[in-house]
């Protein structure tokens, strides 16, 4: 047994706490690592032949399958769910026509792309504390995961199907809030928004806003 | 030492403390809400609930709260055991059945102790169906936001505000679910400390108000450890920037100086940043009279290389709100003789008088701390509550520390604050206070005093007599004031460690000595007596270290025509200096200022140039005790906006004289006063330097959750801009960098994982309520001679007398306006009075003046005329004349003036 060979090596991590880092603290008295060990592989796993003739057969089924390419832009590609499709965002309007935003900065905080940029203000309506006075969504750093719409406590932000996003320069694409609010102009009739049957934190949330002067 | 055993796991902690605690050093997660660090335990959220066993025989254990039980040798408990981790959700879920769960809008999310431990105990899903109660809130007055919804009735607001800083106006009423934290109807929260309701909080009842007009989130904060500009006392912050704007102020935990808490003029005056009043580019005046061009940088700096030219005839004066490092800057730029400390020759000597005090006696300085843990308080002269709020606090503690003593024969832990506060009732230990007028301390007073300046001279100097000083006995003392000075001579020779607290403030050097000879005396009769001066400004210690002449001095320079050009650094004249020399200055030929703000003397310079606040540039600062502190560059300035060192060092560079400000970098400032001023010597260790990395990283101002990092210039640029370089320091402008626990002067924020509120100060420290990991940052540039011998002072004024027709004016000191830049900043405005005069009741009834009346004062060619409000707590013949307050001239008191009621006409 040499200190070199695997099935014997100890883990530096796996020896029992020593009676000094016992008393610094919990990490130091952590739990036992039980170390599992891969199984051996056989002859036919070394081959690699059943995964070759694996991926033989994925590549044969997508041969003699129905064709999914679009003769884009002269064909449009019909989007099959446009409510799960993750294209260009919008910021939603309630009832009375006002920004739904109420500047919690999650979607911001939930952004991985670091694309979202809020700027609060308190909100001139009294039936919420603070909306964004400035909301920037940079489109060309985004990488339309969906995490904001996932993160907003109200519904306020949501992607929609609209994929075809381009723009003749790169300050064209950095979405500011009325461009945001006309995506949803734009979209609300194909799209309506999700409607009043979620909840928040056990709460349900409706889509209705109490009445107030419309944003313009 | 004892050792307990946590899930059977030994672990050695300190005796006599509680579980909560002890698990908290030692890392654990153990959720709580009563308890705070600096105000123990009252055992009333039931959060901290753990498990105890017998020994190690008993498997069924009962539950106890953890911050209840005392943690004795061979305790044992658990804190995983599945039963109390389901008391545990159990308790969190009760709390939250009338939260309104309204995180996303409220100013606490993401840093709030509430989120944190209902995530803690693992109660994720809310059960309770009905109405939830709900409250009306409170208009609390500028600075502190109020939500009573968010409640869950832990009692640390009231046990804080009221029990640990002294507050009246603030209560809590009715019950069962209705508890309601508040005053008893709308209005100001009279308190100084007030602001410490939004850290003390758990949740978001009590948020920044300040913070609500440009709100942002914690995570998106730009943040560095700063040191607050606003007195002398040199409290630890933490100021947080974004889009170039100073967001808000919060604690920055320091053992000896600051503990866990700030005043409302250091938490709330930090806007003066904001100002529309900032220079934020150089300014030149062809004519002095004439009007502002703002101009280049180069152009500035070539105008100012004709103006000092050969550097003969060129004087410099330096501030006291300015860093070492500026001031430096500026002394070399124009030569030790010729630099000037910009303070009136009064506080000069006063300043010296303070320092020579701690330098050459056998009294040690004390800390806050000190203060705090003192069994025993002599305030002489200062109204601490206004001139150095933070040490008022200490000293409200200390007036606990004797009579805890007292109570080790009832079996009551150190740390139960309830039974503490239940066996003391209203007894509270020795506190001395003499002043000329009543104080908020007061109530916790064992006795007061109130004269004019001299009579406090008199009792002090009586009191050093009792407690064995070589000095004279006083003669003619009354008999009452003898008997008084016997009795806290006694007390003070009675405690273990007594503090004498004096100041500046009073404008009485007299005043200062005596309490110098009372500090000795003690030390001599082989008791710690400690000495606790307050000075005024961040940097008072520093300046005077520095040295140099008065402003009286440097007019009479320019009288004699031995100065020409002043170059004034970060200071406006017009509040140390009087109206002839403010003329002398401003028919001086060329006047050159370097300061951040507009006033009076950046108004009459011809040049003018945009200095960086305590938030744009690195500095250090000496706080009243004599410790440096590093103060860390929050955020890169707008305009051309730089700090004074650097403005100086181009100038001398524009002038030809490289060899001399070789100084680049912070650094090598810093090195550089080390080598010229020994006395200094310490200034370049008390921080890590710019090369210090971590793991090969600098430490990142910006949390790793910073968001809208690639978006928020967008607007300006899409490209996103490269992190801004710090030649200065070893943090950086960026959210890269080491996630590591850096050295405490370089902690930007308490963050651990899991602990995203204030409370995460215990995952930094060494233990509850120890050092910061790595010792107490800061270090103090002079210590006491213990075996010096003592030369006591023998000053001895007369016995005030009354005059028939004049008044002795002594100053009356502010929390809010008497500061010069947190009066800037519009909440603590708001709080500002209007300048006023201050008269005893009795006093004006003679002199057939009503309150509200205008009077003419009339003291050394000053004339001003100004409202009367009475102050029943002034001696007779004594007024009161607020300092500094904005729309007030500077005169040095005390002083005599005439009073004459305004005419009609």
């Amino acid at each position: 047994m040499t200190a070199n060979d695997p099935n014997t090596r100890q883990n530096p991590h796996d020896l029992p706490p020593t009676g000094e880092s016992a008393a610094k603290g919990p990490a130091a008295a952590g739990k036992k690592i039980a170390w599992v060990r891969e199984p051996e592989l056989g002859m036919a796993g070394r081959s690699y032949l059943m995964l070759f003739l694996q991926g033989l057969r994925t590549t044969l089924r997508h041969l003699l399958s129905r064709k999914t390419t679009v003769q884009s832009p002269e064909q449009r590609h019909v989007v099959p769910d446009p409510l799960i499709y993750r294209g260009v965002h919008r910021l939603n309007r309630d009832a009375q026509g006002r920004v739904k935003c109420v500047a919690c900065f999650l979607c911001a905080t939930a952004c991985p792309a670091h694309c979202i940029d809020i700027v609060p203000a308190e909100s001139p309506w009294p039936d919420r504390q603070k909306y964004p006075q400035s909301f920037t969504i940079d489109e060309l750093r985004c990488i339309f995961c969906g995490m904001c719409e996932e993160a907003c406590p109200v519904q306020a932000i949501e992607l929609t199907s609209l994929y075809d996003l381009s723009g003749k320069s790169r300050e064209e694409m950095v979405f500011d809030k009325a461009k945001l609010l006309s995506v949803f102009d734009q979209t609300k009739d194909a799209e309506p928004m999700t409607k009043g049957t979620g909840t928040f934190f056990g709460l349900p949330v409706s889509n209705e806003g109490t009445p107030g002067p419309a944003e313009k | 030492m004892a050792t307990i055993y946590i899930d059977n796991q030994p672990y050695v902690v300190k005796d006599g403390q509680n579980l909560l605690r002890a698990c908290l050093s030692l890392g654990f997660n153990l959720p709580y809400f009563c308890w705070h660090p600096a105000m123990n335990s009252v055992g009333a959220c039931r959060q901290c609930a753990v498990k105890q066993f017998k020994d190690e025989k008993d498997t069924k254990g009962r539950i106890v709260m953890a911050c209840m039980t005392l943690a004795a040798d061979g305790t044992r408990i658990s804190i995983d055991d599945p039963e109390v981790r389901r008391f545990r959700a159990g308790v969190i879920e009760f709390l939250m059945v009338n939260h309104p769960h309204d995180c996303p809008v409220c100013d606490e999310g993401g840093e709030c102790h509430l989120q944190d431990m209902t995530v803690m105990t693992g109660h994720n899903y809310r059960r309770f169906r009905f109405r939830k109660r709900t409250h009306r809130n409170q208009e609390l007055g500028p600075l502190v936001n109020h939500e009573m919804n968010r409640c869950i009735a832990c009692y640390r607001c009231l046990r804080f505000y009221r029990d640990y800083a002294g507050g009246r106006d603030f209560d809590v009423f009715q019950w069962h679910n209705y508890v309601y934290f508040g005053r008893q109807s709308d209005g100001v929260l009279e308190n100084e400390f007030s602001g410490n309701l939004v850290e003390v909080c758990p949740t978001g009842v009590f948020t920044d108000k300040t913070l609500k007009g440009h709100y942002t989130r914690k995570w998106d904060l730009q943040t560095a450890p700063s040191i607050c500009v606003h007195c002398g006392l040199g409290c630890n912050t933490i100021p947080g920037e974004r889009y170039g704007i100073l967001r808000r102020i919060r604690n920055r935990y320091h053992r000896e100086v600051n503990g866990y808490f700030l005043c409302d003029r250091g938490r709330y005056g930090y806007e003066f940043v904001n100002s529309p009043r900032r220079i934020r580019q150089p300014i030149f005046r062809s004519e002095r009279s004439g009007a502002a061009q703002p101009v280049e940088k180069q152009a500035a700096l070539e105008q100012a290389a004709k103006i000092l030219g050969s550097g003969e005839r060129v004087i410099g004066i330096g501030s006291s709100r300015a860093s070492l490092e500026a001031n430096f800057a500026l002394r070399t730029l124009v030569g030790a003789d010729r630099f000037y400390r910009g303070l009136a020759e009064a506080e000069c000597r006063l300043l010296d008088t303070a320092i020579a005090l701690l330098r050459d006696g056998p009294a040690p300085a004390a800390s806050m701390s000190d203060a705090a843990q003192s069994d025993a308080v002599l305030v002489l002269g200062e109204d601490l509550t206004n001139t150095a709020p933070m040490l008022a606090y200490s000293v409200r503690q200390s007036t606990l520390q004797r009579e805890i003593g007292l109570t080790k024969r009832l079996h009551v832990s150190w740390w139960d604050d309830a039974a503490i506060r239940q066996a003391l009732q209203e007894r509270r230990g020795p506190l001395y206070i003499a002043t000329p007028a009543a104080t908020k301390l007061d109530d916790v007073a064992t006795e007061v005093y109130r004269a004019a300046p001299d009579d406090l001279v008199r009792f002090a100097q009586a009191l050093a007599h009792a407690l064995g000083a070589e000095i004279p006995p006083v003669s003619a003392l009354p008999r009452k004031l003898a008997a008084l000075a016997d009795v806290v001579a006694e007390a003070l020779y009675l405690a273990r460690r007594p503090v004498v607290v004096c100041g500046t403030s009073s404008g009485s050097e007299s005043l200062l000595r005596a309490a110098g000879n009372v500090a000795w005396a003690l030390s001599a009769a082989e008791h710690r007596g400690q000495l606790c001066l307050v000075l005024p400004d961040c940097n008072s210690f520093g300046l005077g270290l520095l040295g140099g002449g008065s402003l009286a001095d440097a007019c009479r320079a320019i009288q004699e025509g031995k100065a020409e050009t002043v170059v004034v650094l970060e200071n406006d004249l017009s509040r140390h200096a009087d109206q002839a020399a403010l003329k002398l200055l401003d028919e001086v030929r060329h006047l050159v200022a370097l300061d951040y703000l507009e006033h009076a003397t950046t108004a009459a310079a011809e040049l003018v140039f945009p200095a960086a606040t305590f938030a744009e540039a690195n500095g250090t600062l000496v706080n009243n005790e004599g410790r440096a502190q590093r103060s860390y560059q929050v955020f890169v300035p707008q305009g051309k906006t730089q700090a004074s060192w650097r403005w100086l060092q181009e100038m001398m560079v524009a002038v030809g004289r490289q060899a001399e400000a070789s100084w680049r970098s912070f650094d090598e400032i810093t090195a550089a006063l080390a080598e010229a001023l020994p006395i200094f010597a310490a200034v370049k260790d008390i921080a890590p330097p710019e090369g210090f990395r971590m793991a090969g990283q600098r430490v990142p101002r910006q949390p790793h959750r910073y968001s809208g990092r690639t978006a928020m210039h967008a607007q300006a640029d899409v490209h996103e801009p490269t992190p801004l370089a710090d030649p200065d320091s070893p943090l950086s402008f960026s959210m890269e960098g080491s996630q590591r626990q850096p050295p405490p002067p370089l902690v930007p924020r308490f963050w651990a994982p899991g602990w995203n509120s204030m409370q995460a100060i215990t995952r930094f420290q060494e233990e509850v309520n120890g050092p910061l990991r790595g010792g107490d940052s800061g270090r103090r540039l002079i210590e006491p001679q213990p075996d010096a011998a003592i030369r006591y002072f023998s000053d001895l004024p007369a016995e005030f007398e009354p005059r028939p027709d004049e008044w002795l004016l002594v100053p009356v000191d502010h929390i809010f306006g008497s500061e010069e830049l947190s009066a800037l900043s519009p909440g603590i405005a708001q709080l500002t009075p209007a300048p006023y005069l201050a008269l005893s009741a009795s006093d004006a009834a003679g002199a057939n003046i009503q309150e509200g009346e205008k009077v003419v004062l009339a003291m050394d060619g000053l004339h001003q005329a100004l409202p009367v409000r009475f102050l029943p707590s002034l001696p007779r013949g004594v007024a009161g004349l607020p300092v500094g307050l904005p729309g007030m001239m500077h005169v040095t008191l005390p002083g005599w003036a005439k009073l004459s009621k305004v005419t009609a006409s």
